[in-house]
């Protein structure tokens, strides 16, 4: 059975909407402040009208210091401004997140509110389960007006809007300067050549060949984004404007292939598995690595592994062709199916306020989406995250087609098999883009 | 009284196996007591009916349904006849994970079988802090996965995993065990063989308690070796729990998922990729719940057929 957005009347929704706009434009107030600010009138009578049980589905907030952070500080607020609803979270974690919605689309039993990831959008709107946000008032201009455009663009499909922006994780080089000036250079790399350079200097191996401190580091991140991150360096895309074809097996994605499998095999600068994602300390923070593509919330990791790494460690973009940054993130939506479409607009309006986003942000490291929070307290004393804010213009996103979530899982296993010789670049990715290719045509 | 008299005579055998229509006939002369105990057992025996029919019949019949359609949990589920079928054995990751599951059972189930038999056969001589022993090596089979899974890649990580500890402390240069692809699937089956040491094991206690032991003592007025008395006496006698524990293992292996879900994903490059890691990608990474299905249908069949040629072999030993 297709599951289409659901014809309801919206009522009420009006002066909701009012709501959202002038939420998102908010600047520094907390959460009951705006709501203070702006719930006069007719938007209190509404507020108190809502009402209703609601679930909400969330990758972020996970652990015990997130679960603390939402249930004790931020959904009292919440329950202040719409004593009324009450909210059933069901946490999760990225890596289960397609099951959770899986299983809760087979079984009809769709979350009221739920945050996804960059890229899942396309997918989820495609498929008629997650409500589009228009009726709200919420439209491309008057998002683009308060966070990147390119943020936006990856909460919206087929011209309308699916989903509000919350949270950014950026990926980008990382460089231990005190590495860097003991092999005699003050500047991380400006160019690949550079980087190929300074990686190999600052290699170090013991006597039997083992790798004790890796140039550059790419082995720490997924092997789909690691690659994403050279291909955006290498000018290169992942797919054709109209999102009909996949471009990443061109010369760029080639390049940024062949650039990663000589980083480990001619370059040696990095052994495959010398570090992985699932290592307790990045290698930058314990100079394991002298160079690495990271997450921005290495500078959270570092503030609790060991805070001296921190005077050492250099942000910076990776440039190829063009400056090269990655970006991903977290989205809140609502279901089409929602049984209490304003209650659950409310909490998309109220995890998407300025307050409450700054939290999650902080909480894990993030990066707030909202272009306005660059002057945070938070931003400035966090210089990665800062960083990012500062860069995004370079920074380009996955995803695109509806397939997205079909096909990412193939990416890792593509690069794999390029950085363990069993294929040329070339071949890996003329493959992967066949798969991709015969997904988008299904 | 011979310890042979039975103060009632046993039921005769039925002549024939009983068709439908004589039931039927035999119901309509039952007595009304005779009727009565029929109704209770029918009663009896429908909670555990209702509950395979629910959770087990219906589920298979769907997935055999489901494999010939292209659902994909969003809409509609539109009747594709075989093309999952063809498409998964044209899949060359899926036809992959065939080879690797096959691979994966060719070394843990006679590895781990073979183990078990000895440490069960060691267990059973009466040592000092037996049940000790007994319940250190059961305890993996009681233990998650997942938790188990995790201990393990502890062991194989590279920079501060025992097993290059181990190696380092020789002098030998460590390896990156899990993301190797030569090493990889030898990891795997290693964490594989262990862990289903404990279940087999305890079949095996239970299958050696069985022995007479009287052919042992036989054995020794002949003068047997321990060793001969191993290989003449107590593997034949476990023949039938041999074949028990081959065909759970064979089901056991081809099912594995958790391990390879927490300890490679399926990597380095698909190289340690299973059957069941497939189905599950295609269902919830993909979406692909027909293709799924088909994938599901696959694995049955190959069950299917491992089950029935060990059942022969298994009659034809009886």
């Amino acid at each position: 059975m297709r599951v289409t957005p659901r014809i309801r009347s919206w009522t009420g929704l009006a002066a909701v909407a009012g709501l959202v706009v002038s939420v998102a434009a908010c600047s520094s107030e907390t959460a009951s402040e705006d709501t203070d600010a702006t719930a006069g009138g007719d938007s209190s009578a509404a507020a108190s009208e809502i009402s209703g049980t609601i679930s909400l589905l969330t990758p972020i907030f996970e652990g015990t210091p997130g679960q603390e952070l939402l249930e004790d500080e931020l959904l009292p607020q919440f329950y202040e401004m719409y004593p009324d609803v009450t909210v059933e979270v069901d946490y999760t974690t990225y890596g289960n997140l397609n099951e959770k919605l899986t299983t809760a689309v087979a079984s009809g039993l769709v979350p009221d509110v739920m945050m996804m990831g960059v890229g899942w959008i396309e997918g989820f709107a495609d498929k008629g389960v997650l409500a589009d946000l228009a009726p709200l008032g919420l439209t491309e201009d008057g998002l683009k007006e308060v966070y990147t455009d390119s943020i936006v663009e990856a909460g919206m499909w087929d011209g309308d809007v699916y989903a509000v922006p919350i949270m950014l994780d950026t990926r980008f080089g990382v460089a231990r300067m005190d590495i860097l000036e003991e092999a005699g250079y003050t500047e991380p790399p400006s160019s690949w050549d550079e980087l190929v350079e300074i990686a190999e200097a600052t290699t170090v191996r013991a006597d039997n060949g083992s790798l004790d401190r890796a140039g550059f580091d790419m082995m720490s991140l997924d092997p789909r984004q690691a690659f994403e991150v050279m291909l955006f360096s290498a000018g290169g895309g992942l797919f054709n404007e109209d999102v009909t074809e996949p471009v990443f097996n061109n010369e760029q994605g080639v390049a940024a292939l062949e650039l990663m499998t000589d980083m480990v095999n001619t370059y040696e600068v990095e052994d495959i598995g010398f570090a992985s994602p699932d290592d307790i300390v990045n290698p930058l923070i314990n100079g394991r690595a002298a160079m690495g593509i990271a997450h921005n919330n290495l500078w959270t990791q570092a503030l609790e592994a060991d805070e001296s790494a921190l005077e050492h460690m250099e942000p910076f973009l990776i440039e190829g062709e063009v400056p090269g940054m990655f970006f991903g993130g977290t989205l809140a939506t609502v279901s089409s199916n929602s049984s209490s479409p304003e209650a659950a607009t409310a909490l998309l309006e109220f995890l998407s306020s300025p307050d409450v986003a700054l939290a999650a942000n902080e909480q894990r490291g993030n990066v707030p989406a909202l272009t306005e929070l660059l002057e945070s307290e938070y931003v400035q004393s966090n210089r990665f995250v800062q960083f990012a804010l500062e860069n995004l213009e370079y920074a380009q996103r996955e995803g695109g087609p509806s397939t997205w979530l079909e096909v990412r899982g193939d990416f890792a296993p593509a690069v794999e098999a390029a950085l363990l010789e069993q294929k040329t670049p070339q071949e890996s990715l003329d493959d992967l883009a066949a798969l991709v290719q015969d997904a988008i045509n299904r | 009284m011979s310890i042979f008299e039975r103060t009632e005579s046993p039921p005769a055998p039925p002549e024939k196996p009983p068709t439908v229509v004589t039931t039927t006939r035999k119901t309509r002369g039952l007595s009304p007591a005779e009727r009565s105990k029929r109704r209770a057992g029918w009663l009896m025996v429908a909670p555990a009916a209702l509950h395979i029919g629910i959770w087990t019949l219906i589920p298979v019949i769907a997935t055999f349904y489901l494999s010939f359609t292209d659902y994909d949990v969003f809409s509609s589920p539109n009747w594709i006849w075989f093309d999952n079928y063809v498409e998964t054995f044209q899949d060359p990751v899926f036809v992959k994970s065939i080879w690797n599951t096959i691979w994966y059972t060719f070394w843990t189930v006679p590895v781990s079988m073979a183990v078990a038999v000895v440490v069960a056969v060691a267990l059973n001589q009466g040592l000092r802090l037996q049940r000790f022993y007994r319940t250190a090596f059961f305890l993996p089979q009681v233990t998650a996965t997942v938790a188990i899974a995790m201990v393990w890649l502890w062991i194989f990580n590279p920079q501060y995993g025992l097993l290059n500890g181990i190696l380092e402390f020789f002098g030998l240069p460590g390896k990156a065990w899990l993301v190797d692809p030569d090493t990889a699937m030898w990891s795997v089956i290693i964490v594989g063989a262990w862990q289903g040491i404990g279940i087999k094991m305890l079949i095996y206690i239970a299958a050696l308690q069985n022995i007479d032991n009287s052919l042992y003592e036989a054995a020794s007025l002949d003068g047997a070796s321990a060793v001969r008395k191993f290989f003449s006496i107590t593997l034949p006698m476990l023949k039938p729990a041999t074949f028990f524990v081959f065909i759970i293992s064979i089901i056991g292996a081809f099912q594995v998922f958790d391990q390879i879900y927490v300890l490679t994903d399926g990597g380095p490059a698909n190289a340690t990729t299973m059957m069941t890691y497939e189905v599950y990608r295609s269902a919830f990474q993909e979406f692909r719940m027909g293709m799924a299905a088909a994938q599901s249908v696959v694995l049955f069949a190959f069950l299917l057929v491992m089950t029935l040629i060990s059942r022969r072999a298994t009659r034809e030993e009886d």
